[in-house]
Protein backbone atom coordinates (compact mmCIF):
# COMPACT_ATOMS: atom_id res chain seq x y z
CA UNK A 1 0.00 0.00 0.00
CA UNK A 2 1.33 3.37 -1.20
CA UNK A 3 -0.44 5.67 1.08
CA UNK A 4 0.95 5.73 4.30
CA UNK A 5 -2.82 7.04 5.52
CA UNK A 6 -4.20 3.93 4.58
CA UNK A 7 -2.39 1.51 6.79
CA UNK A 8 -4.30 -0.36 9.41
CA UNK A 9 -3.43 0.06 12.65
CA UNK A 10 -3.75 -2.83 15.42
CA UNK A 11 -6.63 -2.25 17.67
CA UNK A 12 -5.47 -1.50 21.60
CA UNK A 13 -7.63 -2.56 24.13
CA UNK A 14 -6.80 -1.78 27.80
CA UNK A 15 -6.90 -5.55 29.18
CA UNK A 16 -8.87 -8.57 28.18
CA UNK A 17 -7.48 -9.07 24.90
CA UNK A 18 -7.02 -13.00 24.14
CA UNK A 19 -3.96 -13.82 22.62
CA UNK A 20 -6.40 -15.49 20.11
CA UNK A 21 -8.09 -11.96 19.36
CA UNK A 22 -4.19 -10.09 19.31
CA UNK A 23 -3.14 -12.79 16.55
CA UNK A 24 -6.38 -12.39 14.59
CA UNK A 25 -6.27 -8.70 14.37
CA UNK A 26 -2.52 -9.18 13.46
CA UNK A 27 -3.84 -11.52 10.54
CA UNK A 28 -6.25 -9.06 9.52
CA UNK A 29 -3.99 -6.03 9.38
CA UNK A 30 -1.55 -8.38 7.80
CA UNK A 31 -3.94 -9.20 5.10
CA UNK A 32 -4.92 -5.35 4.36
CA UNK A 33 -1.09 -5.24 3.34
CA UNK A 34 -1.59 -7.71 0.74
CA UNK A 35 -0.95 -10.81 2.72
CA UNK A 36 -3.18 -13.76 0.85
CA UNK A 37 -1.42 -16.19 3.20
CA UNK A 38 -3.11 -14.08 6.28
CA UNK A 39 -6.66 -14.17 4.61
CA UNK A 40 -6.55 -17.74 3.97
CA UNK A 41 -5.61 -18.20 7.17
CA UNK A 42 -8.91 -16.36 8.57
CA UNK A 43 -11.39 -17.85 6.50
CA UNK A 44 -10.30 -21.23 7.43
CA UNK A 45 -10.55 -20.37 10.88
CA UNK A 46 -13.98 -18.77 10.38
CA UNK A 47 -15.43 -20.73 7.92
CA UNK A 48 -17.25 -23.33 10.07
CA UNK A 49 -18.86 -20.27 12.00
CA UNK A 50 -20.16 -18.23 9.01
CA UNK A 51 -21.72 -21.76 7.53
CA UNK A 52 -23.25 -22.90 10.57
CA UNK A 53 -25.11 -19.00 10.17
CA UNK A 54 -25.99 -18.86 6.76
CA UNK A 55 -27.06 -22.76 5.88
CA UNK A 56 -30.17 -22.61 7.97
CA UNK A 57 -31.54 -19.71 5.31
CA UNK A 58 -29.42 -21.42 2.35
CA UNK A 59 -31.92 -23.54 -0.25
CA UNK A 60 -28.65 -25.30 -1.40
CA UNK A 61 -24.93 -26.22 -0.54
CA UNK A 62 -24.47 -23.54 -3.24
CA UNK A 63 -26.32 -20.69 -2.21
CA UNK A 64 -24.56 -21.66 1.54
CA UNK A 65 -20.96 -21.21 -0.30
CA UNK A 66 -21.81 -18.10 -1.86
CA UNK A 67 -23.56 -16.58 1.51
CA UNK A 68 -20.63 -17.85 3.17
CA UNK A 69 -18.33 -15.92 0.37
CA UNK A 70 -20.50 -12.89 0.66
CA UNK A 71 -20.13 -12.69 4.62
CA UNK A 72 -16.43 -13.09 4.07
CA UNK A 73 -16.00 -9.93 1.47
CA UNK A 74 -18.28 -7.55 3.58
CA UNK A 75 -17.00 -8.18 6.67
CA UNK A 76 -13.16 -7.31 5.26
CA UNK A 77 -14.77 -4.28 3.44
CA UNK A 78 -16.01 -2.97 6.88
CA UNK A 79 -13.07 -4.29 8.62
CA UNK A 80 -11.30 -2.39 6.16
CA UNK A 81 -13.21 0.60 6.61
CA UNK A 82 -13.52 1.06 9.97
CA UNK A 83 -9.31 0.73 10.90
CA UNK A 84 -9.19 3.71 8.84
CA UNK A 85 -11.16 5.96 11.07
CA UNK A 86 -8.86 4.73 13.45
CA UNK A 87 -8.27 1.94 16.22
CA UNK A 88 -11.28 3.31 18.43
CA UNK A 89 -13.51 2.80 15.50
CA UNK A 90 -12.03 -0.82 15.26
CA UNK A 91 -14.16 -3.86 16.12
CA UNK A 92 -13.20 -8.16 16.19
CA UNK A 93 -13.42 -9.01 12.90
CA UNK A 94 -15.01 -12.06 14.26
CA UNK A 95 -17.78 -10.01 15.33
CA UNK A 96 -18.37 -8.06 11.96
CA UNK A 97 -18.64 -12.13 10.23
CA UNK A 98 -21.26 -12.36 13.26
CA UNK A 99 -23.10 -9.28 12.26
CA UNK A 100 -22.37 -9.27 8.74
CA UNK A 101 -23.67 -12.83 8.07
CA UNK A 102 -26.89 -12.15 10.73
CA UNK A 103 -27.57 -9.38 7.82
CA UNK A 104 -27.33 -11.67 4.81
CA UNK A 105 -28.52 -14.61 6.04
CA UNK A 106 -31.97 -12.46 7.03
CA UNK A 107 -32.85 -11.19 3.39
CA UNK A 108 -32.90 -15.14 2.27
CA UNK A 109 -35.45 -15.58 5.25
CA UNK A 110 -38.80 -15.74 2.78
CA UNK A 111 -36.97 -18.35 -0.08
CA UNK A 112 -36.02 -20.58 2.77
CA UNK A 113 -39.81 -20.37 4.56
CA UNK A 114 -40.76 -21.43 0.57
CA UNK A 115 -38.82 -24.35 0.26
CA UNK A 116 -39.37 -25.53 3.87
CA UNK A 117 -43.14 -24.76 3.19
CA UNK A 118 -43.00 -26.93 -0.20
CA UNK A 119 -44.05 -30.50 -0.19
CA UNK A 120 -42.76 -33.61 1.91
CA UNK A 121 -42.31 -35.69 -1.64
CA UNK A 122 -38.52 -35.82 -1.10
CA UNK A 123 -38.60 -37.27 2.63
CA UNK A 124 -41.68 -40.01 1.23
CA UNK A 125 -38.98 -40.58 -1.64
CA UNK A 126 -35.93 -41.17 1.28
CA UNK A 127 -38.27 -43.57 3.38
CA UNK A 128 -39.56 -45.79 0.07
CA UNK A 129 -38.93 -49.80 0.65
CA UNK A 130 -38.80 -49.11 4.59
CA UNK A 131 -41.44 -50.90 6.71
CA UNK A 132 -44.84 -48.91 7.07
CA UNK A 133 -44.64 -48.61 10.08
CA UNK A 134 -41.06 -47.05 10.02
CA UNK A 135 -41.69 -45.07 7.22
CA UNK A 136 -44.70 -43.47 8.69
CA UNK A 137 -43.01 -42.93 11.96
CA UNK A 138 -39.95 -41.38 9.79
CA UNK A 139 -42.42 -39.06 7.63
CA UNK A 140 -44.18 -37.74 10.79
CA UNK A 141 -40.87 -36.55 12.27
CA UNK A 142 -39.67 -35.17 9.36
CA UNK A 143 -42.76 -33.28 8.92
CA UNK A 144 -42.32 -32.00 12.37
CA UNK A 145 -38.97 -31.05 12.18
CA UNK A 146 -39.18 -29.10 8.64
CA UNK A 147 -42.56 -27.04 10.35
CA UNK A 148 -40.43 -26.28 13.66
CA UNK A 149 -37.44 -24.75 10.98
CA UNK A 150 -40.26 -22.58 9.10
CA UNK A 151 -41.54 -21.71 12.97
CA UNK A 152 -38.23 -21.03 13.76
CA UNK A 153 -37.78 -18.15 10.54
CA UNK A 154 -41.05 -16.80 11.63
CA UNK A 155 -39.96 -15.80 15.40
CA UNK A 156 -39.82 -11.94 15.38
CA UNK A 157 -36.56 -11.45 14.33
CA UNK A 158 -34.33 -11.08 17.72
CA UNK A 159 -35.46 -13.97 19.22
CA UNK A 160 -34.97 -15.66 15.49
CA UNK A 161 -31.27 -14.23 15.71
CA UNK A 162 -30.65 -15.20 19.17
CA UNK A 163 -32.12 -18.69 19.00
CA UNK A 164 -29.94 -19.42 15.96
CA UNK A 165 -26.88 -17.89 17.10
CA UNK A 166 -26.84 -19.94 19.84
CA UNK A 167 -28.01 -23.34 18.27
CA UNK A 168 -26.56 -23.85 15.20
CA UNK A 169 -23.36 -21.30 15.55
CA UNK A 170 -23.20 -22.68 19.48
CA UNK A 171 -21.52 -19.05 20.55
CA UNK A 172 -21.90 -18.05 24.21
CA UNK A 173 -24.94 -15.73 24.97
CA UNK A 174 -21.62 -12.95 25.87
CA UNK A 175 -20.64 -12.96 22.09
CA UNK A 176 -24.27 -13.28 20.63
CA UNK A 177 -24.97 -10.17 23.13
CA UNK A 178 -21.88 -8.24 21.93
CA UNK A 179 -22.48 -9.62 18.09
CA UNK A 180 -26.41 -7.91 17.92
CA UNK A 181 -25.85 -4.85 20.56
CA UNK A 182 -27.75 -5.79 23.20
CA UNK A 183 -27.08 -7.22 26.89
CA UNK A 184 -26.39 -10.39 27.79
CA UNK A 185 -29.31 -10.55 30.02
CA UNK A 186 -31.86 -9.82 27.17
CA UNK A 187 -30.08 -12.25 24.76
CA UNK A 188 -31.37 -14.49 27.28
CA UNK A 189 -34.33 -13.83 27.90
CA UNK A 190 -35.20 -13.60 24.15
CA UNK A 191 -33.62 -16.82 23.76
CA UNK A 192 -36.14 -17.73 27.05
CA UNK A 193 -39.21 -16.40 24.48
CA UNK A 194 -38.14 -18.13 21.48
CA UNK A 195 -38.15 -21.50 23.05
CA UNK A 196 -41.78 -20.70 24.49
CA UNK A 197 -42.95 -19.51 21.44
CA UNK A 198 -42.35 -22.12 19.27
CA UNK A 199 -43.47 -24.64 22.22
CA UNK A 200 -47.09 -23.00 21.64
CA UNK A 201 -46.64 -23.39 17.84
CA UNK A 202 -46.33 -27.16 18.49
CA UNK A 203 -47.91 -27.48 21.59
CA UNK A 204 -45.02 -30.35 22.30
CA UNK A 205 -46.16 -30.66 25.74
CA UNK A 206 -49.66 -32.01 24.44
CA UNK A 207 -48.06 -34.46 22.91
CA UNK A 208 -47.03 -37.98 23.67
CA UNK B 1 -35.15 -21.72 43.87
CA UNK B 2 -38.67 -21.59 42.77
CA UNK B 3 -40.41 -23.08 40.06
CA UNK B 4 -40.97 -19.35 38.17
CA UNK B 5 -36.59 -18.82 38.91
CA UNK B 6 -36.64 -21.82 37.04
CA UNK B 7 -38.65 -20.47 34.09
CA UNK B 8 -35.90 -18.77 32.61
CA UNK B 9 -32.60 -21.14 33.21
CA UNK B 10 -34.52 -24.36 31.69
CA UNK B 11 -34.27 -23.11 27.91
CA UNK B 12 -30.53 -22.28 28.93
CA UNK B 13 -30.52 -25.67 31.02
CA UNK B 14 -31.84 -27.18 27.24
CA UNK B 15 -29.14 -25.35 24.76
CA UNK B 16 -26.17 -26.15 27.48
CA UNK B 17 -25.49 -22.48 28.70
CA UNK B 18 -26.01 -22.27 32.48
CA UNK B 19 -23.19 -21.42 34.60
CA UNK B 20 -22.09 -24.22 36.42
CA UNK B 21 -23.36 -23.05 39.82
CA UNK B 22 -26.76 -22.38 38.09
CA UNK B 23 -26.37 -25.64 37.20
CA UNK B 24 -26.17 -26.96 40.46
CA UNK B 25 -29.34 -24.87 42.11
CA UNK B 26 -31.50 -25.95 38.66
CA UNK B 27 -30.69 -30.16 38.64
CA UNK B 28 -31.27 -29.78 42.70
CA UNK B 29 -35.05 -28.43 41.82
CA UNK B 30 -35.61 -30.84 38.98
CA UNK B 31 -34.81 -33.64 41.47
CA UNK B 32 -37.98 -32.42 43.48
CA UNK B 33 -40.30 -31.25 41.13
CA UNK B 34 -42.00 -33.62 38.29
CA UNK B 35 -43.59 -30.34 37.06
CA UNK B 36 -40.37 -28.71 36.16
CA UNK B 37 -38.60 -31.70 35.24
CA UNK B 38 -41.57 -32.05 32.47
CA UNK B 39 -40.89 -28.83 31.57
CA UNK B 40 -37.80 -29.29 31.23
CA UNK B 41 -38.29 -32.28 28.89
CA UNK B 42 -40.57 -30.17 26.42
CA UNK B 43 -37.77 -27.38 26.15
CA UNK B 44 -35.22 -29.60 25.48
CA UNK B 45 -37.39 -31.35 22.94
CA UNK B 46 -38.33 -28.77 20.86
CA UNK B 47 -34.89 -27.09 20.74
CA UNK B 48 -33.75 -31.13 19.84
CA UNK B 49 -35.85 -30.55 17.12
CA UNK B 50 -35.56 -27.09 16.12
CA UNK B 51 -31.46 -27.46 15.71
CA UNK B 52 -29.74 -28.16 12.20
CA UNK B 53 -28.94 -31.45 11.38
CA UNK B 54 -25.05 -31.84 10.89
CA UNK B 55 -23.66 -30.45 7.10
CA UNK B 56 -24.27 -33.17 4.73
CA UNK B 57 -21.28 -34.35 2.40
CA UNK B 58 -22.50 -32.36 -0.37
CA UNK B 59 -22.28 -29.57 1.74
CA UNK B 60 -18.95 -30.16 2.66
CA UNK B 61 -18.15 -30.80 -1.33
CA UNK B 62 -19.84 -27.34 -2.02
CA UNK B 63 -18.10 -25.49 0.90
CA UNK B 64 -15.08 -26.55 0.65
CA UNK B 65 -13.23 -23.59 -1.77
CA UNK B 66 -14.60 -20.50 0.08
CA UNK B 67 -11.55 -19.12 1.11
CA UNK B 68 -10.47 -19.18 -2.68
CA UNK B 69 -13.64 -18.10 -3.97
CA UNK B 70 -13.45 -15.35 -1.68
CA UNK B 71 -10.30 -14.13 -1.89
CA UNK B 72 -10.34 -13.99 -5.67
CA UNK B 73 -13.81 -12.25 -5.97
CA UNK B 74 -11.80 -9.54 -2.97
CA UNK B 75 -8.82 -9.21 -5.77
CA UNK B 76 -11.02 -8.45 -8.29
CA UNK B 77 -13.46 -5.92 -6.64
CA UNK B 78 -9.63 -4.08 -5.18
CA UNK B 79 -8.62 -4.09 -9.33
CA UNK B 80 -12.49 -2.88 -10.64
CA UNK B 81 -12.10 -0.45 -7.75
CA UNK B 82 -8.63 0.89 -8.72
CA UNK B 83 -9.73 0.73 -12.59
CA UNK B 84 -12.41 2.69 -11.57
CA UNK B 85 -10.21 5.23 -9.76
CA UNK B 86 -7.90 5.87 -12.28
CA UNK B 87 -10.67 5.87 -14.82
CA UNK B 88 -12.10 8.86 -12.92
CA UNK B 89 -8.58 10.50 -12.22
CA UNK B 90 -8.07 10.50 -15.96
CA UNK B 91 -11.63 11.88 -16.58
CA UNK B 92 -10.77 14.89 -14.05
CA UNK B 93 -7.49 15.40 -15.31
CA UNK B 94 -9.05 15.63 -19.20
CA UNK B 95 -11.86 17.99 -17.93
CA UNK B 96 -9.28 20.08 -16.56
CA UNK B 97 -7.14 20.14 -19.12
CA UNK B 98 -9.87 20.93 -21.68
CA UNK B 99 -11.04 23.92 -19.29
CA UNK B 100 -7.64 25.52 -19.15
CA UNK B 101 -7.75 25.30 -23.62
CA UNK B 102 -11.14 26.39 -23.94
CA UNK B 103 -11.72 28.67 -21.00
CA UNK B 104 -10.03 31.80 -22.85
CA UNK B 105 -11.26 31.40 -26.40
CA UNK B 106 -15.33 30.80 -24.33
CA UNK B 107 -14.96 34.21 -22.67
CA UNK B 108 -13.26 36.16 -25.58
CA UNK B 109 -16.27 35.05 -27.41
CA UNK B 110 -19.16 36.13 -24.63
CA UNK B 111 -20.58 39.67 -26.16
CA UNK B 112 -20.45 42.13 -23.42
CA UNK B 113 -21.61 45.73 -22.93
CA UNK B 114 -19.21 48.63 -23.56
CA UNK B 115 -18.60 50.59 -20.52
CA UNK B 116 -19.04 53.76 -22.33
CA UNK B 117 -22.24 52.99 -24.22
CA UNK B 118 -23.45 52.36 -20.09
CA UNK B 119 -22.25 55.09 -19.29
CA UNK B 120 -23.45 57.90 -21.94
CA UNK B 121 -26.74 56.74 -22.66
CA UNK B 122 -29.89 59.28 -22.02
CA UNK B 123 -33.66 59.50 -21.75
CA UNK B 124 -34.72 60.14 -24.99
CA UNK B 125 -36.24 63.17 -26.43
CA UNK B 126 -39.79 62.75 -25.66
CA UNK B 127 -40.65 65.48 -28.31
CA UNK B 128 -38.52 63.12 -30.88
CA UNK B 129 -40.50 60.18 -29.71
CA UNK B 130 -44.22 61.91 -30.45
CA UNK B 131 -43.03 63.70 -33.70
CA UNK B 132 -41.73 59.86 -34.79
CA UNK B 133 -45.13 58.47 -33.54
CA UNK B 134 -47.08 60.47 -35.62
CA UNK B 135 -48.88 61.80 -32.62
CA UNK B 136 -47.52 65.71 -33.15
CA UNK B 137 -48.91 66.08 -36.87
CA UNK B 138 -52.33 64.79 -35.42
CA UNK B 139 -52.39 67.82 -32.73
CA UNK B 140 -50.95 70.48 -35.26
CA UNK B 141 -54.00 69.36 -37.46
CA UNK B 142 -56.73 69.72 -34.27
CA UNK B 143 -54.81 73.26 -34.29
CA UNK B 144 -55.03 73.90 -37.40
CA UNK B 145 -58.71 73.33 -37.97
CA UNK B 146 -59.76 75.16 -35.28
CA UNK B 147 -57.57 78.41 -36.64
CA UNK B 148 -59.76 77.41 -39.97
CA UNK B 149 -62.78 77.48 -37.90
CA UNK B 150 -62.25 80.96 -36.82
CA UNK B 151 -61.25 82.25 -39.75
CA UNK B 152 -64.44 80.95 -41.00
CA UNK B 153 -66.81 83.05 -38.84
CA UNK B 154 -64.33 86.30 -39.52
CA UNK B 155 -65.19 85.46 -43.29
CA UNK B 156 -68.93 84.60 -42.19
CA UNK B 157 -69.15 88.03 -40.77
CA UNK B 158 -67.96 90.00 -43.45
CA UNK B 159 -70.16 88.59 -46.01
CA UNK B 160 -72.52 89.43 -44.19
CA UNK B 161 -72.09 92.95 -43.53
CA UNK B 162 -71.53 93.16 -47.32
CA UNK B 163 -74.22 94.75 -48.35
CA UNK B 164 -75.67 93.53 -51.73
Amino acid sequence: MDDEGDRPTLRVVAGGVTPQRREEEALVAAFLVGDDEAFGELVRRHEPLVLAIVRRYAQTPEDARDLAQRTFLRAFEAARRSLRRGPRAALPFRRWLVRVAVNLAKNHRRDALRVLRAPLEDAEAEHAGVTEATAAESLLHKERELRLRAAVLLLPRRQREVLTLRLDAELPFAEIADALGITENSAKVSFHHATRALRAAFALEDRP
Amino acid sequence: MTCKDLDLLLPLRAAGALAPDEATHVEAHLARCPTCRAEADADAAVLALAKLPPPTEAERRATAGIANGALAALRRGDRRRRTFQRVAAGIAVAAAALLAVLAPAVLRRTPTIPPAAAVTWQEPDLDTVWEDAGLLDIEVTAAAATTSDETSDESDAEIASIDL
